[in-house]
Parts: C-alpha cells; sequence; structure tokens
C-alpha cells in the first residue's frame, strides 16, 4: 500500500518529485543506467543508444502535442536541423574554437537553431488547427528535407550525398565509443525527462495544458494563444534538435533521408503507444517502437532458421506491426501503455480493497 | 509559347488524375468526417489488383490464351507489314491485350471495394466520434499495415501493365514547336474528368448522395431522418476505393508499377486540403492548379523541384486562407 | 608429459618454430563470418533476393576448397530495404554480435558512404558492397572499402567514348534522384565537354514511379542522339526507353551495369513487345552465357543446376549476382593470401593485401588477369542487347580505362 504521501507545506507540493516513490524510482534508474553503461554488451548499448535518441525527441513532441494539444506530422525536420547545425557549426569553426568546448557551444547552437525554425513552422498553427496543421507540418518536414538535399546548400550540408559528423570532446574527453556516447545521451535524456516534468508544474505548463483542453477558453481566461503556442513550438523544436545534435554525435555520418516523413512519424507513433501527456509515456513509447522490431527479428529467426526465402518476408512483418499497435493502441488503449501501468499501480495501491 | 502549351497541356492531364484521387478523400471526409492519411496506399492496392488481374492470372497456365493475348483472325491479318511503332500497331497492341485490360479493371474495382469495405468496418466505425488526431493516426497506422501488406503479397517488384488506351503517339505543331502528347493519356484524362463529374452529380442528384450530403451536415439528424449512417459510411468508403483502383490502374500505366505509388496519396492530400475539405470544385480548381504549376517546374527547376510544389503551395494556401480556397470555416462552440 | 592446454601451446610454438613458420600465436576461432545487408525488400528486392542464394553458394564452393586457411566461412544475410540507416544497423548489429566477422558485403551507394567514416580502429571490416560510386575507390581515405570493377564515372567515361567513336555529338543523362544516380553525372559532364560531345539535357527522376510521359517529352524536345541512364534497377529505365519508342524518337539508350541485366530486358521484351533491341551499355563482367573461356562460371553453372534446380537461377546466373561473387572472390583472396602468410586477420593487413593483388586470375569474370589499381578494377566492354535471341553480345573489345 502507498502512503506517506501527506504534504505538509506548499513547498513539497511543488516539488517535481512530488512524493518519495518518485525520487526513489529516479534514483533507482540513475544507479540502473550507470551499471548498464558499464556493464552491457554492446548490442545492448547499441540499442539502448537508439531508445535514447529517440526519447529526447518523443518528449519534444509530448510537450506539443500530449500538452498542447497541437497536432505535429513533421518533427523530423527538427531532428534533421539539430544534426546537421551542430556539424556545420564544427566545420565552420574547426581551428578558430578549441576543441574541448565545441560541443558546449555548437549544441547550444544547433538547439536554438531548431527552436527559432520551430517558431516559423508553429505560425501556421495560429490560424490552422488539427488536421490542417497536422499537413502544414507534413509539408514542412518534405520541404525541410528537400532544401537539406539542394546543390546550392551542399558546400555546408553536403547535399543527397549527407556530412560526416565529428565526434564530440567534452573538455578534451573524447567520445569515440559507442559506451561512451550512451553514457552522454543517457544523461541528456534523463535531464530531458526532468525538465519536461518540472515544465508542466510551471506557469507555461499550466497554459499548455489549458490550451489542450480548449484553446478559446484558454483565450478568455487571458492566456496568449499566440505566445504559448509558439512557445510550446520552440521547446519541441528544441528538444527534437538535441536529439539530432546527439544522432550527429553517436553516428558517423548523417544522410538527409534518415530524417524523413518515417521518423516524424515514428515519433508520434511511439507518444501515441506510450501515452500523451505523461511524463512517463515517451519512455514507455519508445521502449516498444524500439524492441518490437527486434524481438519480430529474433523469434523471426529462430523460427525459420535464417532459411533464405523467408528473410524477405521479415521487414513488411515488422510494418505491419508497427501499423498495427498504433492501431489498435488508439482503438483498444488511447491513453497508451502509461494508462496501463496506472492502473497496475492503482490497483497495488489500494491491494488488498477496491480493484481497477 | 508552344513550350508553354506543351507543359499545360501535361499538368493538366496529371491534374486530372490529381482530381480523380482526390475524390476518393473528399467523399469520405463527406460522409465520416475522417481525413485519410492512407489514401495513396488505397491506390497502390488498385494498381497492384490491376497487375494482378491483367498481368499475373493471364500469365497462369490455367489461363486460357485469349486472356493473354487476344488474336483473332482478322487481327493478324492487319498486323502484316507493320512496323513496330506505328500508330495502327498500338492500336492492334492495344486491342490484343483489351480482354485482360477489362479483367484487370474489373478485378481491381471489385478487389478494392472489399477492401475498402473491410478498413470502414474493422478500423474506422469503432472511431465514430473520436478526435481528429485520433482518427488521422489511425490512418498513419492504415499506411503502414497496407504498405507492408503489399510487400509480402506481392514482391516490392517494378513492373510493366497494359495501357488502358492505344497508346499512340500525338503530334502537332502549336505556336511553331512540336508538341507531343500520348494518347494513352488524353484517355486517361477524358476517363478521370468522366468519373469526376459523373461523382459530383451523383452526390447532388441521386438519394445515396443526398444521403451523404445529410451525413455531413450533421449526423444525428440524418439518423434521425432515417438516413443509414454506417451505409453511408461504408458507400463513401467503397466509392473512395473504386476511384482509387481506377486512379492506382492509370498511373500504374504511365509510372510503371511499384510501392512508391503511395505516397502521391500525401501530395494529394495537400491538394485536398488546399482546394478545401468538402468543396468538389475547390478540390478540382487546386488538382488543376497543381497539376499545371508541377509540370512548369519539371520543366523550368527539374524533377526534384517539382517533388515539393505541392507542398510548397498549400502552406501558402493555407496561411493565407485557412479552410482552402473554397472550404468551409467550421463554427466552433465553446 | 602430462598434456594439458599451456604445455600443449609450448610445444606446439616449438614445433612451428623448429619449422620455421611463422608463429601462430591466437587459437584460430573455428569459422570466420562474412556478413552482408542485401535488399530483400524495397525498390531494390528482385536484385537482393537474387544475389542471397549466390551468396550462399559462394559459401559452399570456399569451403570445399578449404574456406580460409583451413577456417571454414559462413555468410549471414540481412535485409535492408535499401535504406542506408538499416544497413547500417545491420553492420553495427554484426560488429556487436560476430566476434569472427572478417568481411562484410554491402547494398547501397549511401550505405558504403554512411558506414564509411565508421570504419576506423577495431570497427574496421574489409567491405565490398554492390555499388560502384566512384567515391569508394579511395584507398588513401579508406582502404577497407573496393570496388570489383571500374566506377561509374568510369563506366560513363567508356560510354561517351563510344558515343564520340560512334560519330555522336548530342547526349542526354537521364539519372535517378538519388547518390546512386547523381554519382558519375558531374564528371560526365566534363568528360562529354573534353571530348567534344553537347550535353543537350540533365534530367533527374524519381528512382521508382517517375512521371514517363513528363521525362520523355522533354527527352524529345531535347533531341539528343544518345541518352545515358544512370541510377536505375528493375524499373524507369525500360519505361523511358518504351515512351521514347513509341513517340518515335531515334534516341539510342546506353546503361551502366545496373541497367543492363538480362533478365529484366527479357521481362520487358515479354510484356511490351521488343523495343530494347539496340540498347547498349558496359558491362564489366562476362555474361554468365558466354562461360566458354571462364572456368569459374562453368563451376557456378553446375552448382547452380544442382542447388537451384527450378528456379531462375538453374541454368543463368545474373550480372547482379556476378558482380557479388567477384567481389567477394576478391575479398576472400586477400583474407587468404594473410591467412597464408600465417598471420592474424585483421582489417588493415587484409587491406593491404586487396590492395596488392595484381594480374590474378578470376577464372573468367573478366577478359584477363586483373590488377586491383585504386581499389578498383578499371576494364570493362560495351554489350548490346537483341530482343530476338534475347542475349546481350559484345560489340566492343575490353576497354581499360
Amino acid at each position: 500500500m502507498i502512503n506517506a504521501n501527506l504534504k505538509a507545506s506548499y513547498g513539497a507540493d511543488e516539488r517535481v518529485l512530488d512524493n518519495r516513490y518518485k525520487q526513489g524510482f529516479v534514483y533507482g534508474m540513475i544507479v540502473l543506467l550507470a551499471l548498464f553503461t558499464m556493464g552491457a554488451n554492446d548490442y545492448a548499448i547499441l540499442i539502448a543508444s537508439k531508445m535514447g535518441l529517440l526519447l529526447i525527441a518523443v518528449v519534444g513532441i509530448n510537450v506539443l502535442t500530449g500538452y498542447t494539444g497541437l497536432v505535429s506530422l513533421g518533427h523530423g525536420a527538427f531532428v534533421a536541423i539539430g544534426a546537421y547545425a551542430v556539424t556545420i557549426f564544427n566545420n565552420v569553426f574547426t581551428g578558430t574554437l578549441p576543441a574541448g568546448i565545441m560541443p558546449f557551444l555548437s549544441v547550444p547552437f544547433a538547439v536554438a537553431l531548431a527552436a527559432g525554425i520551430g517558431i516559423v513552422v508553429g505560425l501556421p498553427s495560429l490560424r490552422v488547427k488539427g488536421l490542417y496543421l497536422a499537413v502544414t507540418t507534413l509539408s514542412a518536414n518534405f520541404i525541410v528535407i528537400f532544401l537539406i538535399e539542394q546543390e546550392v546548400f551542399a558546400p555546408w550540408t553536403g547535399g543527397m550525398v549527407g556530412l560526416t559528423t565529428n565526434v564530440p570532446n567534452i573538455l578534451g574527453w573524447e567520445l569515440d565509443t559507442k559506451r561512451e556516447m550512451f553514457g552522454l545521451i543517457a544523461v541528456v535524456g534523463l535531464a530531458t525527462i526532468l525538465m519536461a516534468q518540472n515544465l508542466i508544474r510551471t506557469r507555461v505548463g499550466r497554459a499548455f495544458i489549458a490550451i489542450r483542453d480548449r484553446d478559446y477558453s484558454a483565450e478568455i481566461l487571458g492566456i496568449s494563444l499566440l505566445r504559448y503556442k509558439l512557445t510550446s513550438f520552440a521547446i519541441s523544436a528544441a528538444f527534437c534538435g538535441l536529439s539530432g545534435a546527439l544522432f550527429a554525435f553517436f553516428y558517423a555520418r548523417i544522410l538527409p533521408e534518415q530524417f524523413e516523413l518515417n521518423l516524424s512519424l515514428e515519433l508520434v507513433a511511439a507518444l501515441i503507444i506510450g501515452g500523451m501527456g505523461r511524463t512517463m509515456g515517451p519512455v514507455f513509447g519508445v521502449i516498444i517502437i524500439v524492441m518490437v522490431p527486434e524481438v519480430i527479428k529474433i523469434t523471426f529467426g529462430a523460427i525459420t532458421g535464417d532459411a533464405a526465402g523467408m528473410a524477405q518476408l521479415r521487414a513488411p512483418l515488422q510494418e505491419i506491426a508497427f501499423g498495427l499497435l498504433l492501431v489498435v493502441f488508439l482503438l483498444k488503449e488511447p491513453l497508451g501503455i502509461n494508462q496501463i501501468t496506472d492502473r497496475l499501480l492503482r490497483a497495488a495501491n489500494r491491494w488488498p480493497f477496491a480493484r481497477g | 509559347m508552344g513550350q508553354i502549351a506543351q507543359y499545360a497541356i501535361n499538368g493538366l492531364m496529371s491534374g486530372a488524375i490529381y482530381a480523380l484521387i482526390a475524390v476518393g478523400i473528399v467523399s469520405v471526409y463527406k460522409a465520416t468526417k475522417v481525413v485519410n492519411f492512407a489514401h495513396g496506399y488505397l491506390i497502390m492496392f488498385g494498381a497492384y489488383f490491376y497487375y494482378t488481374f491483367a498481368v499475373i492470372f493471364p500469365g497462369m497456365d490455367w489461363a486460357p490464351a485469349w486472356l493473354a493475348s487476344w488474336q483473332p483472325g482478322w487481327m493478324t491479318e492487319m498486323r502484316e507489314g507493320l512496323t513496330m511503332f506505328s500508330p495502327m500497331g498500338a492500336v492492334l497492341d492495344w486491342a490484343a491485350n483489351l480482354p485482360r485490360i477489362v479483367f484487370g479493371l474489373a478485378g481491381a474495382l471489385v478487389c478494392n471495394a472489399i477492401l475498402g469495405r473491410i478498413i470502414e468496418r474493422v478500423l474506422m466505425r469503432p472511431l465514430m466520434g473520436q478526435s481528429v488526431f485520433a482518427m488521422i493516426m489511425v490512418t498513419v497506422g492504415l499506411i503502414s499495415i497496407l504498405s507492408g501488406g503489399a510487400q509480402l503479397i506481392w514482391t516490392a517488384d517494378a513492373d510493366f501493365v497494359p495501357t488502358i488506351a492505344p497508346n499512340t503517339p500525338l503530334r502537332f505543331e502549336m505556336f511553331g514547336t512540336m508538341i507531343f502528347l500520348f494518347g494513352a493519356d488524353l484517355v486517361n484524362m477524358v476517363i478521370a474528368l468522366l468519373m469526376f463529374g459523373g461523382i459530383v452529380l451523383w452526390v447532388r442528384y441521386t438519394k445515396g448522395g443526398i444521403a451523404i450530403r445529410a451525413t455531413a451536415e450533421d449526423q444525428s439528424t440524418a439518423y434521425s431522418m432515417g438516413i443509414s449512417v454506417p451505409k453511408v459510411f461504408s458507400r463513401a468508403w467503397v466509392l473512395a476505393s473504386t476511384t482509387g483502383a481506377i486512379a492506382g490502374a492509370i498511373l500504374a500505366t504511365r509510372n510503371g508499377i511499384s510501392p512508391s505509388l503511395g505516397l502521391f496519396g500525401f501530395s494529394v492530400l495537400a491538394i485536398v486540403l488546399m482546394g478545401g475539405l468538402d468543396s468538389y470544385v475547390g478540390v478540382f480548381i487546386a488538382a488543376m492548379s497543381v497539376g499545371v504549376l508541377e509540370a512548369m517546374t519539371q520543366w523550368k527547376m527539374g524533377g526534384d523541384w517539382a517533388e515539393i510544389v505541392p507542398y510548397v503551395t498549400v502552406l501558402v494556401v493555407l496561411i493565407w486562407r485557412p479552410h482552402g480556397l473554397f472550404g468551409q470555416k467550421e463554427v466552433e462552440r465553446i | 608429459m602430462k598434456l594439458n592446454r599451456r604445455s600443449f601451446l609450448a610445444s606446439s610454438a616449438a614445433a612451428t618454430a623448429v619449422m620455421g613458420t611463422p608463429m601462430i600465436l591466437r587459437a584460430q576461432p573455428s569459422e570466420y563470418v562474412v556478413a552482408s545487408s542485401l535488399p530483400l525488400t524495397g525498390p531494390f528486392a528482385t536484385a537482393g533476393q537474387l544475389v542471397s542464394p549466390a551468396l550462399k553458394m559462394f559459401e559452399a564452393l570456399v569451403n570445399e576448397d578449404g574456406g580460409i586457411g583451413g577456417v571454414p566461412i559462413r555468410t549471414t544475410i540481412e535485409d535492408s530495404g535499401y535504406v542506408p540507416a538499416k544497413a547500417l544497423a545491420n553492420y553495427q548489429r554484426a560488429l556487436a554480435t560476430e566476434p569472427n566477422m572478417v568481411m562484410y558485403y554491402g547494398d547501397s551507394t549511401g550505405f558504403m558512404k554512411l558506414v564509411a567514416p565508421e570504419l576506423k580502429g577495431e570497427n574496421a571490416t574489409l567491405m565490398g558492397s554492390t555499388s560502384f560510386a566512384s567515391d569508394l575507390a579511395n584507398p588513401a581515405e579508406n582502404p577497407y572499402q573496393y570496388l570489383p570493377g571500374p566506377s561509374y564515372e568510369d563506366q560513363v567515361d567508356i560510354l561517351l567514348q563510344n558515343i564520340k567513336d560512334a560519330g555522336g555529338t548530342t547526349v542526354a543523362f537521364i539519372f535517378s534522384n538519388t547518390e546512386f544516380g547523381r554519382d558519375p553525372i558531374e564528371h560526365g559532364r566534363k568528360r562529354a565537354e573534353e571530348l567534344g560531345i553537347k550535353v543537350v539535357l540533365e534530367e533527374s527522376t524519381k528512382p521508382q514511379g517517375a512521371d514517363i510521359p513528363t521525362h520523355v517529352t522533354k527527352l524529345a524536345q531535347s533531341g539528343a542522339e544518345h541518352c545515358i541512364l544512370q541510377g536505375y534497377v528493375t524499373g524507369v529505365w525500360p519505361q523511358l526507353i518504351g515512351g521514347a519508342r513509341q513517340f518515335g524518337l531515334p534516341t539510342q539508350f546506353h546503361g551502366t551495369f545496373w541497367g543492363m541485366e538480362k533478365l529484366i530486358a527479357d521481362r520487358v521484351t515479354a510484356e511490351a513487345g521488343p523495343f530494347l533491341s539496340g540498347y547498349s551499355g558496359v558491362m564489366p563482367y562476362r555474361y554468365s552465357y558466354d562461360s566458354a573461356d571462364a572456368p569459374a562460371y562453368q563451376r557456378y553453372a553446375a552448382f547452380q543446376k544442382k542447388a537451384f534446380a527450378g528456379t531462375p537461377l538453374e541454368n543463368y546466373m545474373p550480372t547482379w549476382g556476378l558482380q557479388s561473387l567477384a567481389s567477394l572472390n576478391l575479398g576472400i583472396e586477400a583474407l587468404r593470401r594473410v591467412a597464408n602468410k600465417g598471420e592474424e586477420i585483421t582489417a588493415d593487413r587484409a587491406a593491404e593485401e586487396l590492395a596488392g593483388i595484381s594480374d590474378f586470375d578470376m577464372g573468367g569474370f573478366f577478359g584477363g588477369p586483373v590488377t586491383m589499381k585504386d581499389n578498383k578494377i578499371g576494364t570493362g566492354r560495351v554489350y548490346t542487347y537483341d530482343a530476338e535471341t534475347t542475349l546481350f553480345t559484345p560489340s566492343s573489345d575490353w576497354l581499360t580505362v
């Protein structure tokens, strides 16, 4: 039975982790992640890094879609902007800035640029909503990728051929193995989740939620739609830009086609499956989105025993599974896995009394 | 000037096909308020069904010979002495293919109609009354299911399909420039326009069409007036999937058959929003203008620029007119 | 003497020292792994699905010959869907799970460029691929990747030279809007200028589902005598040629390696008529039916008859399969040379041996013995398709770039 939730002061009520179980969970996760970083094998590190990169972007989407209620099918573009900005910044300033402090300048630059472009892309959100916004953001994604691929910008972006990225160097510590990179991703990922959790207890976060619940009512209450919708776009784009910057650090080379519509849809799907507007939603969603194809791959390999004719069936099956997950969750559990875990926790909490 | 005419005609021809695709999205939206992001993949299925019935089945051992290639005596006689790419030869090639073209179109129509009904029953009906976001995302999930399904059934292979009309080249001079056109493209355009017009008239003047319009206006009132709303839903989906089957078959003959046909759905979605979701006229104008604009871009700036034309125009139009050129502004109550 | 591990190692080390062969310090693994990514799905699925049995055949034949220095090899095939990021994930997974991986076989220009900067230190692996992209033949920057033939730029050079020799004055480039399609275009433009051939059209198309009528219209209005197609595998190029023929255009079409497959040409001929007659292009290898002077081909044919009865591979090996076999043969040769010197197989040593391959008899893939120069083999021949016999027949000598 969960107890000791009594709050004796406003200070206690306003804390980010407002009960001991949450604190215990977070500290426990930190210890587990540290152990994982040191002990896991290369394959596990690879998978976990992918989850981490995706997670940061999904947290961003969550701010926009989950908290503010604005739909975007184009956030892959901001991941692209983050990845390209950090690399281009590095290429331009190599030699003039010391390598050890470069990430402390290039990453903020990439995040700021993504946020700035986020505001531009968010402008139509003042006039259009729902479906129309989905299509304008989708269009923005196509256009951003198209511009990156253009020959005109090829001296900076590399065009279709892509761009070789650089190894991040944090105060002389070169993160040139995947394991070290995972350490960085885990730290940043944890920080973004805490930041998002913090955001929704502030004035800005409450304004977002008011807009999500009913934008006209929010406006009547004195919340400036212009300001907060654009803030929401900027914050979510900034998270995606951060994810892109780490993406560029993690992989040795980036190609424009990695950031197309598929990535945008994957981000939104992870959010829906995990649970919109919940702090842990993105975590659950990302785990499912990354693990399901891996599990299909492993079980499929075990069943067919690498038979030559069968391998070609796997990718379509993975694609169908992705679609089915999305559809089934929307039809049967629109609030995502977070809702399921909530139900389980609640049952545990009340046990042995009322269920459900 | 002649060049402009050439590309304007090219643009109108692809615009007509866009309009035919768009009609499916608009009809489903009118009846069910669902915007189908997966419509392009429904078209792709139509194209693959056409391919199955017009190429794969006639090539099987059990198929009668006349289905694969119809060669009556008079046709063989007429073929004597013709050079390979003569206009008459093209017509005769078409005539020889006629049985399997008809078989293919019929098969595509029937199979796609069944597919549309299944999607409506299984995925869309449980979503009645859900949020716009949920409905959009279900169709997004449908994209993956359909494209994965197509890869399972048909290998992701590019292939040829027989053209619906004789592909005689047409050449004539206009403003001092040679204009090149494919006969099949002109026929495709006529088919697309006739179907578009037919559907608009059907929705306007028949009982079934009026039921769709009444449902679009107010679902619960339509219900209480004795209109079977579920039937309207499935009718709209069948309409969308059958027009999609024809559009898919046409696209397959123009561009070859491949899973990338599904991507047409996204550019057409942009066109539909540009025209206004519930306005056939607006969508028609948008489809034609995007077609022409795309052809002009293709001419002046090359193929890759043409690909983003629909997306740029939709952004511009939506910022200027948030509900499209002819769309109705929704009245929201708090 | 009680034989335990230590005394065994000591005595065998002593024995090898006595025999004068170099010492093998590390125990040999029980197998070597040649991992690969192939497009089993996606736009180039046909190619991937035909190449994957060829890889299995290669495994069987290499092991018949004693593997690499007596150690058998095992091939693994993963699906990439022709998406570079997926192929990269496959490679990283193989690195993490296969400690004995000695070679990797990749599947696209995009992947090879994506992975190139990762090939450093312990992540390096000898790497062949299905791509002939010009950037991959750059031993100074990247010694681990190589081409089993001429680069796309070399192939376009050969075509342009051929056009020049045939008295052509204008040429059009039509290419898919991918790295694969764009690879030789800039170089081709320069080369055409040097040869005095005018480039009247440069048209990029979608890699599949391209808007054929519009592209053909542009080609018609450019009035090009010759047209070079690049960046297509199974689709688009036949439709473009078909459209041009229906328009009655006299343009002559030329392709590079990936547009030269007999299976595709035959299928198009069966479905849409004999319009591909006269289509010509560069091919680095003999076609599999030209096996009289190619003992390797005869051996493959015997194996195919037995193992692939009832499939398209029974009597014919697609050019795509031949390319993979050539690439893998070169890689295995380099690995064997390392093993035969009794050294531990590392990517660096393999790359050194690979670069040193010269006057090597491949058993008939190429016109004669081959030499690796700049990590590529710059020879090829122009073939022309005949729709009557459904064969590609040589229309030039073996040319070296």
